[in-house]
């Protein structure tokens, strides 16, 4: 945990910098009458305060005994297919349509990260799509893209 | 005879039809969402805030509201029959919940939790009905200054009761105050942290950030760690009434319970986990044989279901009296009024009488539905336990998808989302916790204003906060809490759980 602490803390710090250095470029106003720079750089200020003292905490810290990494080895490839077809679904929703591209999303989920037997996985991501069209689209007048193809 | 009046009026209203089928669709969302693990009320409550756009104010937060105490209920169920808890106020009744089930008393213990957070509901109805209206009547005296120094104490008690380090907490005030800062701001109208993009000059959306801290990141966890199997307790569920000598171990532990999560619930920055893990730590002190606690001890089940029940109902009086969210849930509560033109606080009680007295009157017809469905039909919820987790992960998906892209029909929101997804699994890699940020992030643009009027009002000095009696009040508390950790001998805070 020690490690990841100063990393994070680092990271932090970093976010802490940018957010100054953008709140900076707004104007700051006076005491009198804040400008709209004020509480941004008041909140990068304090966290830039805290990561220091959380990075400067863990430095000096003993290592207590060693924990798993935060990645599991052999599932990372599982977090970022899921991580990818959540980014595609979203660049092709408009596109594609809801329908379309809701079935294909289902389809990657079921049979490539926990994978299903094929018709289990056909099955359910029809069967999903298209309840969560009738309830949505159909029950509740949720506006969904309709795409290329008309639904 | 006020008392009386509103009373009625509270039952009047929760009774219409519509209002009536809408506590029971949000009571029934509620279990179901409490028994799944891997989906809480918080996701749940966003994602079908948008779906409540059509129906009437009162039928849309008596919805939402069935939603979140419905899911205290249901996940009682998932700690005492898998040992998961079924959604975080539920952690501590796993300890003698699982155990109770494992010596075959799983019935009375889903009883009493049951009867517990029954009767918990109804104290607290009974309490909220006295408490708000004196609250609302001191609060009209509230200026800028009190406001702005009641949301610091607020921040200050969530990371102050904060599971993990302290610090990391305030940090995530901190980011929290940031984000709500991005958009369009208010008195200049200049665009800050936008880059140009229309979709953050209104400020980045609390959906797609709430389901991506909550939602998404959950299932990327619960993937990562193969959360997946899990062991039902297979029991023959019988007697789910409790016997005599049970609920005469159990009704003081309920009352003492209920009055813990009332008070805690109350308490911005505080909650139903919190209450829970303070109700089950003051029966173990107070106990006669302190060492049954863990082993299937009745009051052990009890008293914090009934705690996390109270304080899930106490939660709504800073909400409708201030207009203050206590906790996370209460925020996107808070969304959801403003969205529909109704704007919470104290002048509710006059304005919107039906909309304050018919959440109040529908929790109460909430907890007698809870009651019924829970208990008789224990076995459906049981059979919905067992569906796997790897079937049940596209679906919590997909519905984040939907619900994010249907506030605004924008898909960027949706890549605001899963963006906010890998920065929650990160986070919790990390042992960051969400609720600070979540709270902060919500409470920052109304901080801002009360803080800036503030200035305007006494010329740029800050004394304004020290010189009125209330504020400088809330401003001590705050910063001896932010200060105790630092004094010897107060070392030792009190430990919650993950506080949504």
């Amino acid at each position: 945990m020690k490690k990841y602490d100063q990393i994070s803390g680092m990271v932090w710090l970093l976010f802490a910098i940018y957010i100054c250095i953008e709140s900076l470029r707004l104007p700051l106003g006076s005491w009198r009458d804040p400008g709209p720079g004020f509480l941004p750089l008041g909140a990068g200020i304090c966290l830039g305060i805290l990561s220091a003292i959380a990075f400067s905490q863990a430095r000096s810290r003993v290592e207590e005994r060693a924990r798993g990494g935060w990645y599991s080895e052999e599932r990372w490839k599982s977090l970022l297919l899921i991580l990818a077809v959540l980014f595609t679904y979203a660049l092709f929703l408009d596109f594609l349509g809801f329908l379309v591209s809701t079935f294909i999303l289902l389809l990657m989920l079921f049979r490539f990260v926990e994978p299903q037997k094929w018709v289990v996985a056909v099955g359910g991501s029809a069967l999903a799509s298209i309840a969560s069209y009738v309830v949505f689209e159909l029950w509740l007048k949720t506006q969904l893209p309709r795409g290329i193809l008309g639904f | 005879m006020e008392f009386l009046s509103n009373l009625f009026m509270a039952f009047s209203v929760a009774c219409q039809p519509n209002n009536l089928f809408f506590c029971f669709i949000g009571v029934l969302i509620g279990t179901l969402v409490g028994v799944l693990p891997g989906l809480g009320p918080v996701a749940t409550i966003s994602l079908l805030l948008p779906s409540t756009f059509q129906l009437t104010p009162v039928a849309a937060l008596i919805m939402l509201a069935g939603i979140f105490y419905g899911a205290m209920y249901g996940g009682s169920t998932t700690s005492i029959l898998v040992n998961i808890p079924g959604e975080a106020a539920s952690v501590v009744t796993c300890l003698d919940g699982y155990q109770m089930a494992r010596k075959g008393r799983a019935g009375p213990a889903l009883g009493i939790s049951a009867f517990g957070s029954f009767i918990a509901g109804t104290l607290s109805v009974i309490a909220i009905m006295l408490i708000a209206p004196p609250l609302a009547n001191m609060a009209l005296k509230f200026g800028p200054p009190e406001y702005f120094t009641l949301m610091f104490l607020g921040l200050t008690v969530l990371t102050y009761l904060a599971s993990g380090s302290m610090v990391k907490a305030l940090m995530m005030a901190c980011v929290g105050i940031f984000l709500g800062t991005i958009g369009t701001d208010i008195i200049s109208g200049l665009e800050r942290f936008t880059y140009r993009s229309y979709t953050l000059m209104d400020g980045l959306g609390l959906v797609p950030v709430i389901m991506g801290l909550f939602g998404i990141s959950e299932v990327l966890l619960n993937i990562d760690e193969q959360a997946a199997q899990r062991d039902i307790y297979e029991t023959k569920i019988s007697n789910l009434f409790p016997n005599r000598r049970d609920w005469r171990i159990s009704i003081f532990p309920i009352l003492r319970g209920s009055l813990i999560g009332f008070f805690l619930g109350i308490l911005p920055g505080g909650g139903a986990v919190i209450a829970s893990f303070g109700a089950y730590a003051f029966e173990k002190r107070i106990s006669d044989h302190p060492e049954k606690f863990g082993s299937g001890a009745i009051e052990g089940v009890a008293s914090p279901e009934a705690a996390n029940n109270a304080a899930s109902q106490g939660a709504f009086i800073p909400l409708l009296t201030l207009g203050i969210p206590a906790n996370v849930v209460m925020a996107i509560l808070l969304g959801a009024l403003l969205i529909h033109g109704i704007k919470p606080g104290p002048l509710l009680m006059k304005q919107n009488p039906n909309v304050f007295w018919g959440i109040i009157g529908s929790m109460y017809i909430g907890n007698v539905m809870l009651l019924i469905l829970n208990l008789p039909l224990i076995g459906v919820w049981v059979k919905i336990l067992k569906i796997p987790y790897p079937i049940l992960f596209p679906l919590i998906l997909l519905f984040c998808l939907i619900g994010s892209y249907s506030l605004n029909n924008n898909v960027v929101e949706v890549m605001i989302m899963i963006f906010f997804g890998i920065v929650g699994f990160l986070m919790k890699k990390f042992g960051y916790e969400g609720a600070p940020l979540i709270l902060a992030f919500v409470l920052s643009p109304l901080m801002e204003n009360a803080l800036r009027q503030s200035l305007i009002m006494s010329h740029g000095s800050f004394s304004i906060f020290f010189t009125r009696p209330i504020a400088v009040t809330f401003f001590v508390v705050a910063l001896f809490l932010l200060v105790s950790p630092l004094i010897p001998g107060l070392k030792k805070r009190p430990k919650g759980g993950d506080i949504v």
